[in-house]
């Protein structure tokens, strides 16, 4: 699988919407030299089912996680994916980012795609307050059950900050 | 995650128990609870929670140096303890353009696979121990101390070997060493068919993991599995084929399934023992090839941590790391700014991660005695059950840990006589 090939199958599904491409090669090995790829796309947040329609009707890829990077404002989503594995030197990253308004913090559920994103999907939810729209389960995951606190929010760290205190003075406490 | 999330549903509504297990035991790294739903022996539905050692390791990085993060990597899981930081330093380097001297590489690639070494000995000891084969189990974590022992003799620690840094390695593998590391290849490579004698060829074990716990390739591939879990179940994925990197750029790693043991793929928990045991035999010949090709020279580019530190405070980008840890991918994201110590973000994922829903469908249709294998088969170290608490109507019985581990051995029994 070649970097180039997901890109353009990615800009021909999205034309405009896809908003940023960029090929990252790096070289592997001490003896010969050989390459690999990572692949950064970025598009807007009503694009975003859209282009892992893209990718999973063609290019079957694996799901790794989504990560989460708190920009003020806003909070970057990066769906990581890999592609073409199976093959030695055949797999390629994709890195898909979609960037959202903290005012307006939803993204649609990927999972009607890809029904392992749950796990990421419910952690991001849980510790971001993203609203994943038609996620088939929004219980939290990681954290306790009843809890409402999003620690990976930097703007809502005394929150959190209160929280981990509570919970060392109740273990503090506890016989 | 529940079945009813994934829409996979086994019988009707009828389900007559709900048996909570978990989620605490003081012996597990990884404490997690499963809500069974029962109709007479067999489980029609399961309910994770897992999160209760959710130690906020991510929130805890973007607080302090990336130093200090490395040995917070490190710290994240106790058998995967170099697996972390592979991952850890090469997102850092890619996100700061810093180049790893060949011998680091070499060096970072034989401590990642003696932990495989030693992580699949682990696990099997662990079956066989949920099976009621417990001299099995004391012969294979004998055998795995011979990796434990080389990996104190290489790093100075049994775990969290502090290999890695950003840019290199920490520590050589000295020209005196390299005898005993010749010495325990020798003496795995004389064990192999024991191994596989005892665990493959034994009519009970295969009477009691063949057809147990199955996982279809189709579904371990929707529910993006990874490891020796998506291996047996048919997927040839392996990060050290399918997009190589350190020494595995220079030695052709292939990606084993059960098809290379004759069988057909069905993800059951034999499928699972016969993947580790042959990444066993597949471990010992890529320590033996990085021994004999160790390149010479540095074992960092950037040897002054002070010097390091003050390199990656001027770095600017984004970067991931990763790693075929013993469970699986392990994954790295970061994101570095200038004039910042410590990350703008930071995300980890551990093959475990990616492996919990898979767990959903090899429960549904077992037994509750296959609990406990089935619960270890994905290698999540959390096999030794807390207890069972089975509510019937308005009657509770608390079952322990050692109740229900009675009841699967009981199975095997039957089984033999």
């Amino acid at each position: 699988m070649t970097p180039d090939r997901i890109r353009d199958a990615v800009r021909q599904a999205l034309g405009k919407r896809l908003l940023d491409d960029r090929i990252v090669e790096r070289s592997v090995g001490t003896n010969t030299r050989r390459a690999i790829y990572d692949l950064w796309l970025t598009v807007p947040p009503d694009a975003l089912h859209d282009a892992v329609a893209e990718l999973v009707g063609r290019f079957a890829p694996h799901f790794t996680v989504i990560s989460g990077d708190d920009l003020g404002e806003s909070i970057s989503f990066i769906y990581h994916f890999t592609v073409g594995w199976g093959e030695r030197f055949g797999e390629v990253s994709v890195n898909l980012r979609t960037t959202v308004e903290k005012a307006n913090l939803r993204l649609p559920t990927l999972t009607d795609l890809i029904p392992g994103a749950q796990t990421s999907e419910r952690e991001k939810h849980e510790f971001y307050g993203l609203e994943v729209l038609g996620i088939p389960d929004d219980r939290n995951l990681f954290l306790p059950e009843d809890s409402t606190i999003h620690p990976w929010r930097k703007d809502l760290e005394g929150e959190t900050e209160r929280f981990v205190h509570r919970a060392v003075e109740w273990e503090a406490t506890d016989e | 995650m529940n079945n009813r999330s994934l829409h996979l549903q086994l019988g009707g509504d009828a389900a007559c128990y709900t048996v909570p297990i978990g989620p605490v035991h003081p012996a597990l790294k990884e404490p997690i609870r499963f809500t069974f739903e029962l109709e007479g022996e067999r489980v029609v539905g399961v309910d994770i929670k897992p999160g209760f050692a959710h130690r906020g390791i991510e929130y805890m990085a973007l607080k302090r140096n990336l130093i200090q993060v490395l040995y917070l990597s490190e710290r994240i899981c106790g058998i995967c303890s170099i697996s972390h930081p592979i991952a850890f330093t090469q997102a850092v380097e890619n996100a700061a353009g810093i180049e790893v001297p060949p011998r680091a590489q070499y060096i970072r690639t034989i401590i990642g696979e003696l932990e495989r070494i030693h992580s699949h000995l682990l696990w099997a000891g662990v079956g066989a121990h949920e099976l009621g084969f417990d001299t099995l189990l004391h012969l294979t974590w004998n055998v795995r101390e011979k990796a434990m022992d080389l990996l104190e003799q290489l790093s100075g620690n049994r775990v969290d070997y502090a290999i890695p840094i950003v840019g290199g390695v920490r520590r050589d593998i000295p020209e005196e060493k390299l005898g005993l590391a010749y010495e325990a290849i020798a003496y795995y490579r004389g064990l192999l068919d024991t191994m596989i004698d005892a665990y493959l060829r034994d009519a009970s074990v295969a009477r009691r993991t063949k057809g147990v716990g199955a996982l279809t390739a189709e579904q371990a591939q929707s529910l993006a599995a990874a490891g020796p879990v998506a291996r047996a179940a048919g997927l040839r994925k392996d990060v050290r084929q399918d997009m190589p990197y350190l020494a595995y750029a220079d030695f052709p790693v292939r990606a084993i399934t059960p098809e290379d043991y004759g069988l057909t793929p069905s993800g059951d928990v034999f499928d699972n023992i016969v993947v580790r045991l042959l990444e066993v035999a597949q471990s010992i010949e890529i320590i033996e090839f990085c021994l004999a090709n160790l390149p010479k020279g540095e074992l960092t580019s950037i040897p002054k941590v002070a010097a390091l530190l003050a390199a990656l405070k001027k770095a600017s980008g984004e970067g991931i790391g990763r790693h075929e840890a013993p469970r699986g991918e392990v994954f790295h994201y970061i994101r570095l700014e200038e004039g910042k110590e410590e990350p703008s973000a930071w995300k980890v994922k551990a093959p475990t991660y990616s492996n919990l829903m898979s767990w959903v469908p090899k429960f549904l249709g077992a037994e509750i005695a296959d609990i406990p294998i089935i619960a270890a088969s994905i290698d999540p170290c959390m096999c030794c059950m807390d207890r069972v608490h089975i509510v019937t109507g308005d009657r509770e019985t608390i079952w322990t840990q050692d109740q229900l581990l009675r009841l699967s051995r009981e199975k095997t029994r039957r089984i033999v006589q």
